[in-house]
């Protein structure tokens, strides 16, 4: 599927600041099940952008944007050709051992609660790990209400687990603490979801985890959809949690008052919309 | 367009590129003999030479021994040799006069004129400085038509179909030309990372032209894996393999755009694009340059007869 992507970030600051600078995850790799057919990153200041790569191989920019300025608009837009591979990653790149994957965040500390509903999932499955992490992914996807205001960004797995209402950070939050508490490596991937339903304008990226399934490798879960990833998922950044794979890391000098618009659209490339 | 011109533009475009690699592993051959023999001992730099170009069975069937004045004669004039550089040209130009309304005026007296001026070489040059700059005329002639093609072809299918088999080649050509290393056997005696070592790699880089870029990109002096780097993963370098792949996915996107369809080739291309993406040197040296290399001209091998069956049947 060819999906056309365009995902800005607009701050405005009621008192300018003197100055930004932040760390950008918004450009997606190539894997098996996906080729980036073009893609292109507009700042609205000019100031000098440096591409790097962080530890995990994530693709990230950097700048510091001198003020004063009243906005600041930080946009990607591009075209990802996707195949549906039934989850299964495969030709990423790996800078770890999976090993790695297993190691606690603060967002994805396991609390009580977690822990029994990984031992009872456990508890009902078995051995067979495909079968658990599908369980769990069904239960959570029932139990969880998709909700976007009670949480934030730093709300932990622990926190949104007691509340049973979240956003797909947070689920995917949940899953990847209880996956690791069952000793199966889980990372956290923020990437785009194209919407069967038609809708096309949402107001953030998506998120899901992937756990390291000895016979097949990576394979990704996502717990807001209730599904596995598919060609519908665009897939960014890695991390162990969402500070690792955040779209967009910063801190600003001076100023105040600032509003941030998320705006992102997710279409079929060269399918027209009616508005 | 026809399959058949699609084919001959391709296989063109093929020739006149292998030619090109041909010169290029003669010249380093050469430049390897003439090392002083008290500091190479038993050398094996023509035997190489022939290895690297892919033809050794068919070499010893019809020479006993590899050594400057056979593989001199068989590389470059023979006519046994189908890749050969005087048959490279030569089929070049047979493919170029089967198309000649697909090419624009300026590429076909490029490459006409590059074979009849071959023709005065049909003779083998007699001495080592006359067979240099034949050398040299051969990289000359075939960057003449690169850029004859490159400035005066319409961007349109004729073109990205010629662009698809130079790259094939070239990205074939680099991997062998890395290759070369492992072919040429240090005496027992030299330690690795020593003298002969770094001159045989340097000779690498230098016969791609690629000495000045290395010290530009690395700011080091040449080691293996940072050649390789250079040559393998560096997309900045003209030659490099994901560089060659970057050259072949955006021709096939073209094409495909041009006809609105997708195919095994332009997926097979992207695939290994990604992969080279996708590798790091310390990991491909962890499993061996050579095996890397190996399997990478299969994979190339699999790119090209895919590109056939999509396209030039």
């Amino acid at each position: 599927m060819k999906i056309r992507i365009s995902h800005a970030t607009i701050y405005h600051y009621d008192t300018p600041p003197s100055g930004v600078t932040q760390l950008l995850r918004k450009t997606p790799r190539n894997y098996d099940g996906q080729y980036v057919l073009n893609w292109r990153l507009d700042l609205s200041q000019d100031c000098l952008l440096h591409q790097h790569e962080d530890a995990f191989g994530n693709i990230t920019h950097s700048f510091t944007a001198e003020g004063p300025f009243k906005e600041l608009s930080v946009a990607v837009v591009g075209e990802v050709d996707t195949q549906d591979t039934h989850g299964v990653i495969s030709g990423a790149l790996e800078r770890f051992p999976t090993g790695l994957y297993l190691r606690e965040t603060p967002l994805t500390q396991a609390d009580d609660a977690i822990i029994n509903f990984a031992e009872s999932a456990r508890a009902a499955n078995g051995k067979d790990r495909l079968k658990l992490l599908h369980y769990m992914l069904a239960a959570l996807n029932a139990e969880m209400t998709f909700d976007t205001d009670p949480t934030h960004v730093a709300t932990t797995a622990a926190e949104a687990f007691k509340l049973r209402r979240g956003v797909c950070q947070d689920l995917t939050h949940i899953f990847i603490a209880a996956a690791r508490r069952l000793g199966i490596p889980a990372r956290y991937i923020s990437g785009h979801f194209y919407r069967v339903d038609g809708v096309t304008e949402q107001n953030a990226g998506h998120a899901w985890a992937e756990v390291h399934i000895d016979d097949l490798g990576w394979v990704g879960f996502d717990a807001t959809n209730g599904i596995c990833t598919t060609d519908a998922h665009v897939r960014v950044a890695i991390g162990l949690d969402y500070l690792g794979a955040a779209p967009v890391r910063g801190a600003r000098f001076g100023g105040g008052g600032e509003t941030l618009t998320v705006a992102v659209h997710v279409d079929q490339a060269g399918r027209q919309t009616q508005s | 367009m026809l399959s058949r011109t699609a084919d001959n533009l391709y296989w063109l475009s093929r020739y006149v590129e292998r030619a090109d690699y041909l010169a290029r592993i003669l010249e380093a051959a050469q430049r390897l003999s003439a090392m002083p023999s008290a500091y190479v001992g038993i050398s094996n730099e023509w035997e190489s030479a022939v290895a690297t170009a892919g033809c050794s069975n068919l070499f010893f069937e019809l020479y006993d021994e590899a050594n400057e004045k056979n593989v001199t004669e068989f590389l470059a004039f023979s006519t046994a040799n189908t890749s050969s550089i005087l048959n490279c040209f030569e089929t070049a130009r047979t493919n170029a006069r089967a198309v000649r309304t697909a090419l624009t005026v300026a590429m076909w007296d490029a490459i006409n004129g590059v074979w009849l001026e071959l023709q005065r070489y049909r003779n083998s040059p007699k001495s080592r400085e006359d067979f240099a700059r034949f050398l040299r005329w051969v990289q000359e002639s075939s960057t003449l038509i690169d850029g004859s093609a490159y400035r005066t072809m319409l961007r349109s299918n004729a073109y990205w179909f010629s662009r698809l088999g130079g790259q094939i080649e070239r990205a074939d050509n680099t991997s062998r030309i890395l290759d070369v290393k492992y072919h040429l056997l240090l005496p027992a005696d030299e330690p690795v990372g020593g003298a002969l070592d770094y001159f045989q790699w340097a000779s690498i880089l230098r016969s791609v032209n690629a000495l000045t870029a290395y010290h530009w990109v690395y700011r080091e002096h040449v080691k293996p894996w940072l050649v390789a780097d250079l040559l393998i993963l560096n997309d900045k370098m003209p030659r490099s393999l994901a560089s060659c792949y970057g050259n072949l996915v955006q021709n096939l996107d073209e094409i495909a755009g041009a006809y609105g369809r997708q195919g095994p080739a332009q997926r097979q291309a992207r695939a290994i694009r990604t992969r080279l993406q996708n590798s790091r040197m310390d990991g491909i040296f962890q499993r061996g340059l050579h095996e890397f290399i190996g399997e990478f001209i299969i994979e190339n091998n699999r790119l090209g007869s895919a590109i056939t069956q999509q396209f030039l049947l």
